[in-house]
């Protein structure tokens, strides 16, 4: 499976820029494009993946009390452990971009949040669609930092998947992925469809932070996951 | 001719089929099961290897930590359990790989941790026994610096190094081929190459790259193939390796061995190969000095003459220096790192090559200042660096921190200065620039000044600097005061690089001092210059039309080939004449800001001075503007990125005021200051510089200390700055906890400062059950925090 950066949603992007129907004048329009188009140079994205017995999921840092995953995983057989990441050379742009301009910087920021996921949703569309073949099912995408899976898991999940030595993704002692664009999921194989869970905030990785869901509204409406 | 040596293949694989557990460490298992790693390396040694990496890939401080053991047990044990495997037919190398935790500017570990780090693991190994030091998989030039420097001035032993690079030519930070032959030729490494990353048909062209750049032994220890994306096993058996391999003596490399998924197989395929390796290159070593990402490579002489290699110009940006510019003076003594960084990124754009680095100036420790600027600088761009001093303590603290190779700049003919300077050039590898001046002053004629550059070269080549590494300054001088001079340098430039074969520099502008409309002379000095034979440049590469008369040259010279960066930079002009200027009838400030017009707000606020007073401009326009933004903004007719954009559009006005108030050393006229950090663990300071340019526009004087900020550090610069105002930046649940403690921290310290913070997972809840005073939840949110709290 190759790893694939595809188009940017837009809609995406104005979303973690706060865009609420606010004016959205031309020249910022042209700003954004540029941004985008600048992002999608210096993103190099990456992909590691493994394929596992459910039994092993537990030496991967996914703690068997996390009831969260309990219910991921029930009746799966198999996993599937995933990391994407965009390069560093995505955080030597923001770096540089801070500093020369601000808000270039806020639109590349959420340009390259945008791609990342993006870079995500491939993956699992394509790995869904080969598992169909062995009349496989995939679950829904679950990440450290969701729900109850702490984020203190980062570390010996990333080891598990030998991230640094195989995308340069590395996990800093404070547990932040660095490169900063990065992903990582556990996704379950079942032998029968699973019902994805209605892709809520609760298995969003924006969970503790969606400035939507701080003033007590969601985004999730406007995404498909069928 | 360098004999073939083999080394050893992989270890972990074995290590897991012999009972090492998943995130089990492979060290501690040696420690614990002695026995059984001893067994993989005499089946090693049976196989014909010639040198065994001792079990030490992953042993130091950082990786150690809680395990129980020391660094230098677990690194003496591996060592003992290598010499007994060898059993006197092979020798035994420390092994060491990356730390574990990244190093800055993008992670958090610091260049001088993570020499100390290195330096115990390499003392453990010498004392230990080891025959050499091999540091392998490595991605990050920076960290390869740290632990050769380590390695060399910790130890006697030989320092091998190989890195880890991805088919396109780079490490996953980066680094290229070509950057990491230069800095590690330069810092005296015994032999280098390229472990890991990929199958050996995938580094072929690696190899070729790395034999055009270094005259080094090369190491090449690939994987077996690419691996199972879905399993990570490795599939290319032990012949095919070996045929495979076979290729990599007729590129030059001699040293050869297998990495992930080899066994002891793949090395006995490795013994039938060629024992003596061939030349693997055509044409000259090839020559420059560069960042970890980018090389600038020294040119030739005069391609279309004579057929010879090309000339390259290679302009040096002379825009980082206090000398004569308050503004720049002021950043320094604040320590003010965005305003060094944005002239850096400034030459950048326009074109430079190499970016000088001076920061002489009275009352500040240049040397740490050095060490800052360097690191700053090389955060944001990656152009290669010229250490600007004649302080030898300085120099050596810009090469230290420099990732790459740079040029000093500069040592004289002075013997004196020649003693002290060379042995640091040497040491660090990089280029030096000799002026062509000694005790006696700067000689009036060509010949003078051409024989003093022969001293430096000979002293120089003493110290084993090669010749292509002196670059000569002939000295620029001012015609409005000497004007015979001209003539003289241009002389000196023109044999200095035609029959002494030397690379020339000089300080362009210099040649118009004191005259109106300076640009003339200076570009056609330049172009004179150029045509006797400087291809060093320093010059202001932010004026257009000096820029242009480089991209002239190299149109004429034929380095530029086909004119195509010629006709892409006119090209563009061009284009942009057709643009319809922004500005159309009455721009008022409050519109050109809230249009995000830098270019105008710069202009209007030009005009606006005409009549009024600096702080009416700023009282009166610029914020009242800023405000009827931030109103739009909180009632959302506007969004995050104009909010941004009328803030960035401001600081052109800003930015001018405060220019002409330094250029006049005038009073501050800051509201007051006003700490900002990103807290300990945290590097995600987007949010953090939103805030800190809005803050700055509304004329607050902001002390930004940064991402990842050590409690002490936010408390220390609380006390020494005085301030009555801390900003604090955290995005993650898990630093918020850092966050807490630097709150504690200042209240415990008794400082009387408000304390407002910000940050994705707050909430004005959370905030106040850590401890905050105030709860920002946007940049406009801690503007009218800064006015409660400040006025």
């Amino acid at each position: 499976m190759e790893v694939r950066l595809t188009e940017l949603n837009e809609n995406e992007i104005l979303l973690y820029l706060g865009y609420r129907g606010q004016e959205y004048p031309a020249e910022v329009e042209v700003q954004i494009k540029r941004c985008e188009k600048e992002v999608l140079a210096a993103a190099v994205p990456r992909l590691i993946w493994r394929r596992l017995p459910v039994e092993e999921v537990h030496s991967c840092g996914l703690p068997p009390e996390s009831r969260d995953i309990r219910e991921l995983l029930e009746g799966c057989r198999e996993v599937v452990l995933m990391a994407v990441t965009l390069g560093q050379g995505i955080d030597r742009l923001l770096a540089k971009s801070s500093v020369s301009n601000m808000a270039d910087a806020v639109i590349m920021d959420a340009c390259a949040s945008t791609a990342v996921e993006n870079v995500a949703d491939n993956f699992e569309r394509d790995l869904r669609k080969e598992l169909e073949a062995e009349h496989l099912y995939l679950t829904d995408r679950f990440s450290p930092g969701y729900g109850d899976l702490p984020l203190a898991v980062q570390k010996q999940f990333c080891t598990a998947l030998d991230t640094e030595r195989r995308i340069g993704l590395s996990v800093s002692s404070s547990m932040l992925m660095i490169p900063g664009k990065s992903v990582t999921a556990v996704l379950g194989i079942s032998e029968s469809p699973k019902l994805l869970r209605k892709r809520g905030c609760e298995s969003c990785s924006l969970f503790r932070s969606c400035i939507y869901r701080k003033e007590g509204k969601s985004c999730h409406e406007k995404q498909d996951h069928s | 001719m360098k004999n073939r040596i083999i080394l050893d293949g992989g270890m972990g694989t074995m290590l897991q089929a012999a009972g090492l557990g998943l995130g089990e460490r492979p060290d501690i298992f040696g420690m614990e099961h002695p026995d059984v790693v001893e067994e993989i390396q005499r089946r090693y040694v049976e196989a014909g290897s010639q040198i065994l990496y001792a079990n030490t890939f992953g042993t130091n401080a950082h990786k150690l930590e809680g395990t129980g053991y020391t660094v230098e047990e677990v690194i003496s044990a591996n060592i003992a359990i290598a010499r007994r495997a060898a059993a006197g037919k092979a020798k035994v190398a420390l092994d060491a790989g990356p730390v574990g935790e990244l190093l800055e500017p993008l992670g958090m570990l610091s260049f001088e941790k993570a020499y100390e780090i290195y330096a115990q693991v390499v003392k453990a190994g010498a004392a230990g026994g080891a025959d050499l030091i091999i540091f392998e998989t490595m991605t990050d030039l920076y960290e390869v610096k740290a632990a050769v420097l380590a390695a060399k001035e910790n130890s006697n032993l030989p320092v091998w190094t190989t890195m880890s690079f991805e088919a396109s030519g780079r490490t996953f930070t980066g680094t290229t081929v070509a950057a990491m032959a230069l800095t590690l030729t330069g810092l005296g490494v015994e032999a280098l190459g390229i472990n890991c990353s990929l199958g050996p048909e995938e580094l072929v062209p690696l190899v070729r790259e790395l034999r055009q750049w270094t005259d080094l032994p090369i190491i090449v220890k690939p994987n077996a193939g690419l691996p199972d994306p879905a399993t990570g096993e490795y599939g290319m058996k032990a012949e095919e390796f070996g045929r495979c391999m076979a290729e990599l003596p007729k590129l030059g490399a001699s040293i050869f061995g297998g990495c992930c998924g080899t066994d002891p197989d793949f090395i006995r395929a490795l013994t039938g190969l060629q024992e003596k390796e061939e030349s693997g290159r055509s044409g000259r070593l090839r020559r420059g000095v560069c960042s970890a990402g980018q090389v600038a490579e020294f040119g030739g002489r005069q391609s279309f003459e004579t057929g010879g290699e090309p000339e390259r110009i290679l302009v040096i940006g002379e825009r980082i220096n206090p000398t004569g510019k308050k503004r720049f003076q002021e950043a320094l003594r604040a320590g003010d790192m965005n305003y060094i960084m944005e002239r850096a990124i400034e030459q950048a754009d326009a074109g430079a090559d190499i970016l000088d680095i001076n920061v002489g100036l009275p009352g500040i420790d240049e040397a740490e200042m050095m060490t800052r600027v360097v690191k700053a600088v090389q955060s944001v761009v990656s152009l290669p660096l010229q250490i600007d001093s004649s302080d030898p303590v300085v120099i050596e603290a810009g090469l230290r921190a420099c990732n790459g190779r740079a040029i000093v700049n500069s040592v004289n003919g002075e013997q004196e200065v020649l003693k002290k300077v060379l042995p640091l050039v040497k040491k660090y590898g990089a280029a030096v620039v000799g002026l062509t001046m000694d005790k006696g002053g700067i000689p009036e004629t060509a010949e003078a000044r051409i024989s003093i550059a022969g001293r430096i070269l000979e002293t120089a080549l003493q110290y084993g600097i090669p010749k292509e590494d002196v670059l000569i300054d002939a000295l620029t001088l001012t015609i409005s005061a000497q004007q015979r001079q001209a003539a003289e340098t241009l002389r000196a430039v023109r044999y200095i690089r035609e029959k002494m074969g030397l690379h020339c520099v000089l300080g362009v502008s210099n040649i118009s001092f004191g005259l109106p409309e300076r640009f003339h002379v200076t570009a056609s000095f330049l172009t004179q210059a150029m045509c006797c034979g400087l291809d060093f440049p320093i010059i202001n590469p932010n004026q257009k039309e000096i820029m242009d008369m480089v991209f002239s040259y190299r149109a004429l010279s034929g380095e530029d080939a086909d004119c195509g960066a010629y006709i892409e930079r006119f090209a563009n002009a061009a284009s942009d004449k057709t643009v319809p200027a922004a500005a159309s009838v009455e721009m008022t400030i409050e519109t050109a800001i809230m249009k995000g017009l830098k270019q105008e707000v710069a202009n209007l606020t030009e005009g606006c001075l005409e009549t009024m007073s600096e702080l009416d401009v700023i009282n009166q326009r610029l914020i009242p503007a800023l405000d009827i933004v931030g109103e739009k903004y909180e009632k959302q007719q506007i969004f995050l990125p104009q909010l941004i954009n009328a803030a960035n559009a401001a600081c052109a006005g800003f930015d001018l005021i405060k220019e002409k108030i330094a250029g006049r050393g005038g009073e501050n006229l800051s509201k007051g200051k006003i700490i900002l950090a990103t807290v300990e663990g945290d590097i995600h300071d987007i949010g953090k510089n939103i805030v800190r340019v809005v803050l700055e526009n509304y004329g607050y004087q902001v002390i930004d200390l940064g991402r990842d900020v050590p409690v002490q550090s936010v408390v220390e610069a609380a006390r020494k700055e005085e301030v009555s105002l801390v900003g604090l930046s955290a995005l993650m649940t898990t630093t918020v906890s850092s966050m807490q403690k630097t709150i504690a921290a200042l209240r415990e310290s008794g400082h009387a400062c408000k304390v407002f913070v910000g940050g994705a997972v707050l909430t004005e809840n959370y905030a106040m059950e850590i401890g905050a005073d105030f709860y920002a939840k946007d940049a406009k949110a801690s503007v009218d925090i800064a006015k409660e709290v400040l006025g």
